[in-house]
């Protein structure tokens, strides 16, 4: 149910993408010297995301339209559960960098499982998936407990589990101890082939690589989204994650509820490793081959935190690196997109900017911006992220706080990166 | 055994300059107040303009070329975080991000995919009269950054305890609205902390291209500037702390390296990946010992205008 | 506007929040510029772009929140912006030796060597009086100098600001504590809505006159007369010269005096915190229709206490009984379900969620059970119903319960604090600063809910260091210092000197 507040709180993230391509598109422009020739770059982009629709009208087989939509939604699959885990890490407070590790763990349980068991189709394939979950929720669970118990950041511990996940997976469990076997004197990189029975069924079978990774991924975000805004279970989450003080005061049991979100965060992460393992890899290829960690950051706050905006964002970006390889024919390197993704992200960063841009754009009439009682407020204003909850050791006075009027500027929670709320359903 | 010494303190020299600068850029700016998690993404493009500009300027002038670009970037992080008012760990890592896509991008639109073709490196210094002493023979070979890392942190601790300026940047971390009734200009301050923070991550990044490489490598710097905030915290943001903790990081991965040549017996029944953990599961175990009492500057990530009150 | 400062003089500014006080005073030291207008300094107009023109001409302030760096000295944070050198290198000796001339010039006695957050409130705004004399201030302007001290203190401070005066010093009190403003000021300026409605020497007005000015109001308006009769009870106890009106005991003030168990009881309570005794034996018993008021000075255990008696701190030794039931594990949650209702001290940190709605707001703490979920889902119809009805019921406005709280003044996210727990229906009310930072209207309104709380048999415990307040609302109160109870009044027999000495650790001798 869309509410008509709702586009104008994407509105910021909608105008960063926008800003990104313009800027890429200039860029591109200069450095081809050609407008038009970069115009057209940006033209099978999309026809590389979306597929050759005007070819296939042209009588075009339906496989030019299949196809690319089959890498988009691969794509996109995985950036929606990378970009979902960070996004609920920030919904509970914590600012998961640590979801690069937790893919990795999920990917390595998922590519073992698959290979070593034997099981049934029906069965394999959410066994893997729910081993993946769970290695990912472990991965996750050092970085949540030294949060709560000894105060350690969350950015610096989960950092540190992606170097320890990196070094004990990468340089030695999938180069050692479950390396695959040489198979006719030639030796394999990565672990062992994952078996049939846990490949992840095609959607539509030899028209295009699409698989059951679209499906979960799906689930996963009308899952998320029904707990974090229909559930009480959720609600009291979110309050934990802006506010850990007052859930307290509240009765709500919050460090379970940031601990135990994060371990979703950190399961959803592992997911996407299986996901990707079962769905095109099909075995651990002895390295992640790209920061998805680091795309779910992005993916997560150009959708704002909300699942829904984690899906657009996801199929976007996902779209643009289907097309990407498309980019290759103009000399320009596939990684376009994700400078792309970047720059949004540092648009979407200067979220502040954003709102007092808009704001009077939109009131031209109510002067100085963040005035008394100025409703218009940015969507995610800029609260006091305190690191390590630094508390004022003096003693100072604890006189009035507020003035009635410091309505703009006066939050005090400590979590601002999940501020996007305000009665979303 | 003292010949394993000497190859452990020789590679912890050579590869430490780097970790060092980064780590005091991120103390000087953190103190001011503002979180830098984009050192990584500031010493990519350090590294890669210095690589970039040494192809045709003489390598010192690349240097500096690397350390501007350093600056630069973390002028687009000041602005982001005290202009626009971002978030600061947001900022960081968009910052990262845009490094890291960004320069994949133009190294592959002007090079190679894996790296910028060979320039010619800092020149490593040797001294005759060292050459014949042992363990101090270790102290060879190096480019001048490697006694430059030993003296900045002394010079960073000095101006930040010592003098008015670092008195005054101080403050700007802990109360910065206190700062501002007494006139100090708090947002002045901190753009300069943060950008000459840049700077310092710069230099590092350009140590990876020019002094330990002689190149841009298309991983640079693989997480290091990651690493230097590590020490930063490990070090409790203090600069000489922070440099210690740079330091005993270096020394880590040195010993892994020169263990992995040196003695061959202990490199098979430890497995490489073990020792390539043990830093960060070290910095990760001293963090939890640690805990609470490690306290950051009191407006750290605090953003603040002078309608702040 | 327009105001001038005489030299030699003490000015009172008053106001209530928000009438521009403040921002008056900002535009003096430079933090605000004016939109229009000038400031005129030694008759020569001149430009305060920033505190440091404002300092440079001597106008130095003092504000309501310090503005003191905790790790630093005392020397340090006075020489902080005009640091002594020596070779490029802060001379911390000679910092120590120039704060220490400045104190004996000025009469105070500070160590300079020593952490600021080692001192105490009174200490902590000496060091920033120091200060500003130490930046040769001709002006000192001082921001509700007195919210946090202790009438001794304040003593102290009028005393300070008397001897700065006699010696050519031109000393801003800006208060809205009338009794203040009589007892020190020579003159007197009036604010409201950003205008200077009145100007008057002290000798020539009066409490009330004051009151009315500062409302807006003509004298027969009930507003003003409340104010007035407020005002007037500060004067009570701040002093002596003032008398002191009979303490009247209605039969709505006296304390019931109820059979049956107390509603809330605390039994040797000790809290030792990090091998410290925070509170220490501590007995307190609220029976139905009493509301008792703790007083004591700023980080003598009150927070401590009100944390415990709403579970949210464990206690070392002792009991709570809630109802006459002992809590083998007390927990918010716990003591919730019992119906003990809490308006925290931090409203911002834990009463409300500033980025949540204001309907979201009003289900915290109750958001498992009815109207406002139903089997594990949020019941959106039951919760919006309910929180409309409390919306109007309790007069919060704007009156859009989808509104984000933050949004809302202050006043209002009090009202919404207030409207959610007393919804619960509660049987004890725990009230820590309830009306700090609330202009007049909500602070007599909000203490005219509590009253109306304790009358309908529910116990109000009050935890305040605005002694004014807890004169004010309780039938008993207890001082706290450093974590014990010394002394008790029960009304009728309130002596704030008393008090006031009890709170500053003097033993009770009654």
């Amino acid at each position: 149910m869309p509410e008509p507040g709702r586009f104008r709180r994407a509105l910021p993230s909608i105008l960063s993408v926008a800003l990104a391509l313009l800027l890429c598109l200039v860029g591109l422009a200069i450095a081809k010297g050609s407008l038009p020739l970069a115009l057209e770059a940006y033209g099978q982009l999309f026809i590389g995301g979306l597929g050759d629709i005007g070819g296939w009208l042209q009588g075009g087989r339906i496989t030019l339209i299949t196809r690319p939509l089959g890498e988009t939604a691969i794509k996109a699959s995985l950036l929606a559960l990378v970009g979902l885990s960070v996004a609920v890490g920030f919904r509970v407070g914590l600012f998961n960098i640590g979801a690069q590790g937790q893919m990795m763990l999920g990917a390595l349980a998922a590519a073992v499982v698959g290979a070593q068991l034997s099981l049934p189709a029906w069965l394999h394939v959410p066994v893997c998936l729910l081993v993946a979950c769970v290695a990912g929720a472990l991965w996750a669970l050092p970085a949540g407990v030294l949060k709560l118990r000894r105060g350690v950041h969350e950015v610096i511990s989960t950092i540190m589990l992606n170097w320890i996940a990196i070094s004990l997976i990468d340089n030695w469990l999938a180069v050692g101890p479950l390396r695959a076997a040489a198979t006719l004197g030639a030796s394999r990189s990565g672990t062992d082939d994952v078996q049939v029975t846990a490949h992840l069924p095609r959607l539509f079978g030899a028209l295009s690589r699409m698989n059951f990774g679209l499906v979960i991924a799906l689930s996963a975000l009308v899952l998320v989204w029904f707990w974090l805004f229909r559930s009480v279970h959720g609600f009291e989450s979110r309050v934990a994650g802006l506010a850990p003080e007052a859930a307290q005061t509240a009765g709500i049991a919050g460090e379970r509820r940031v601990l135990s979100g994060f371990l979703v965060s950190g399961a959803l992460a592992g997911l996407a490793g299986a996901v990707w393992v079962l769905g095109t890899e099909f075995k651990y290829p002895g390295s992640l081959g790209a920061p998805y960690g680091f795309d779910g950051i992005g993916i997560a706050l150009i959708g704002q935190n909300h699942p829904l905006g984690v899906g657009l964002s996801a199929l976007f970006f996902g779209l643009m690196r289907a097309g990407g390889t498309r980019l290759q024919l103009f000399g320009v390197h596939k990684s376009f997109p994700e400078l792309v993704q970047g720059l949004a992200l540092l648009f979407v960063a200067a979220n502040w900017a954003w709102g007092q841009l808009l704001a009077r754009r939109v009131r031209p009439e109510t002067g100085a911006p963040g005035a008394n009682g100025d409703a218009m407020r940015p969507p995610l204003p800029p609260g006091e992220n305190r690191v390590h909850g630094a508390e004022a050791g003096v003693g100072a006075p604890n006189a009035s706080h507020d003035d009635d009027g410091a309505t703009g500027t006066g939050d005090r929670t400590s979590s601002p990166l999940s501020k996007a709320e305000g009665g979303e359903r | 055994m003292i010949a394993v010494f000497e190859s452990l303190l020789s590679a912890t020299l050579s590869a430490a300059p780097a970790l060092v600068f980064a780590t005091l850029g991120a103390v000087l700016s953190e103190r001011s107040g503002v979180i830098n998690i984009g050192v990584e993404g500031m010493m990519r493009l350090g590294a890669f303009c210095a690589a970039v500009s040494a192809l045709w300027l003489p390598t010192p002038v690349a240097l500096l070329v690397g350390m501007l670009a350093g600056a630069l970037t973390a002028a687009m992080h000041a602005l982001l975080c005290l202009k626009a008012r971002a978030d600061q760990v947001v900022a960081g890592m968009a910052i990262n991000l845009v490094a890291l896509a960004g320069v994949t991008f133009l190294l592959e639109t002007w090079f190679q995919p894996y790296g910028t073709p060979s320039i010619a490196a800092l020149t490593r210094h040797r001294f005759e009269l060292l050459e014949g002493v042992p363990l101090l023979r270790a102290l060879n070979g190096h480019t001048w950054l490697t006694p430059l890392a030993l003296v900045l942190p002394f010079a960073l601790h000095i101006l930040l305890q010592r003098t008015p300026f670092g008195l005054r940047v101080r403050t700007v971390g802990e109360r910065p609205t206190a700062a501002a009734t007494l006139g100090i200009p708090v947002l002045r301050l901190r753009t300069l902390c943060v950008v000459a923070g840049g700077l310092f991550a710069g230099l590092g990044g350009a140590a990876l291209s020019l002094s330990v490489l002689d190149r841009f490598e298309q991983h640079m710097p693989a997480g290091l500037g990651f690493m230097a905030v590590a020490a930063m915290v490990f070090g409790r943001w203090s600069a000489l702390g922070a440099a210690g903790a740079a330091l005993f990081f270096s020394a880590g991965s040195a010993l892994r390296i020169s263990l992995g040549s040196g003695v061959g017996g202990i490199v098979d029944a430890i497995p490489q990946g073990f020792l390539l953990a043990l830093p960060y599961v070290l910095t990760l175990l001293v963090l939890s010992l640690q805990g609470r009492r490690t306290r950051p500057p009191a407006a750290l990530g605090t953003p603040w205008s002078p309608e702040t009150r | 506007m327009s105001l001038e400062l005489r030299p030699g003089e003490l000015l009172a500014v008053v106001g209530e929040n928000g009438a521009g006080k403040s921002s008056l005073m900002n535009v003096l030291h430079g933090l605000y510029r004016p939109d229009s207008g000038e400031v005129r300094f030694d008759g020569r107009a001149v430009r305060l772009r920033t505190p440091a023109d404002a300092m440079a001409r001597g106008i130095g302030m003092v504000h309501q929140h310090f503005m003191l760096v905790p790790g630093l000295t005392v020397a340090e944070n006075v020489v902080l912006g005009v640091e002594p050198t020596r070779r490029g290198l802060l001379d911390v000796r000679e910092a120590q030796a120039q704060v220490a001339a400045t104190c004996r010039r000025f009469g105070f006695e500070l160590d300079p060597s020593v952490p600021v957050e080692r001192l105490g409130v009174g200490q902590q705004q000496k060091v920033e009086i120091v200060r500003a004399l130490h930046r040769e201030a001709r002006t000192l302007i001082l921001d509700e100098p007195t919210a946090v001290l202790t009438p001794q203190e304040a003593e102290d401070l009028y005393r300070v600001a008397r001897e700065l005066a006699a010696a050519g010093t031109t000393v801003v009190f800006i208060t809205h504590r009338l009794r203040e403003v009589m007892e020190v000021a020579h003159r007197v300026a009036v604010m409201r809505r950003g205008r200077l409605v009145a100007e008057a020497a002290t000798a020539q007005t009066s409490i009330a006159e004051l009151a009315s000015l500062m409302m807006g109001t003509s004298r027969d308006d009930p507003h003003a007369d409340a104010l007035a009769e407020f005002q007037a009870s500060q004067a009570t106890h701040a002093s002596p010269t003032v008398a002191r009106p009979k303490a009247e005991v209605t039969s709505d003030d006296a304390a019931p005096t109820g059979a049956d168990a107390p509603l809330l009881e605390l039994r040797e309570v000790s809290v030792i915190e990090g091998g410290r005794a925070v509170l220490t034996h501590l007995n307190l018993e609220l029976r139905a229709g009493d509301i008792v008021g703790i007083a004591g000075v700023d980080g003598n255990g009150q927070s401590e206490l009100a944390e415990v008696v709403t579970g949210l701190r464990s206690f070392t030794h002792g009991e709570l009984r809630v109802g006459g039931e002992a809590l083998v594990t007390p927990s918010p949650a716990a003591l919730r379900a019992r119906g003990v209702a809490h308006i925290p001290e931090d409203r911002h940190r834990r009463a409300v969620v500033g980025a949540m709605s204001v309907e979201e707001n009003l289900a915290l703490g109750r958001q498992r059970t009815a109207p406002f979920a139903r089997s594990g889902r949020i019941d959106f119809s039951g919760r919006s119903t309910r929180a409309r009805k409390l919306v109007a019921d309790f007069d919060v406005r704007p009156g859009d319960p989808a509104l984000p709280m933050a949004a809302l003044s202050g006043g209002n996210q009090q009202k919404a604090v207030l409207a959610r727990e007393l919804d619960l229906n509660p049987r004890v009310m725990v009230a820590v600063q309830p009306t700090r930072g609330l202009d007049f209207g909500s602070v007599a309104a909000l203490h005219d809910r509590l009253r109306k709380v304790a009358q309908r048999g529910a116990a109000v415990l009050l935890i305040s260091l605005d002694l004014d307040e807890v004169l004010a609302l309780s039938h008993r109160i207890h001082v706290l210092h450093a974590g014990r109870i010394t002394g008790t009044q029960v009304r009728g027999a309130f002596d704030p000197q008393v008090l006031g000495r009890l709170m500053m650790g003097a033993e009770a001798h009654a």
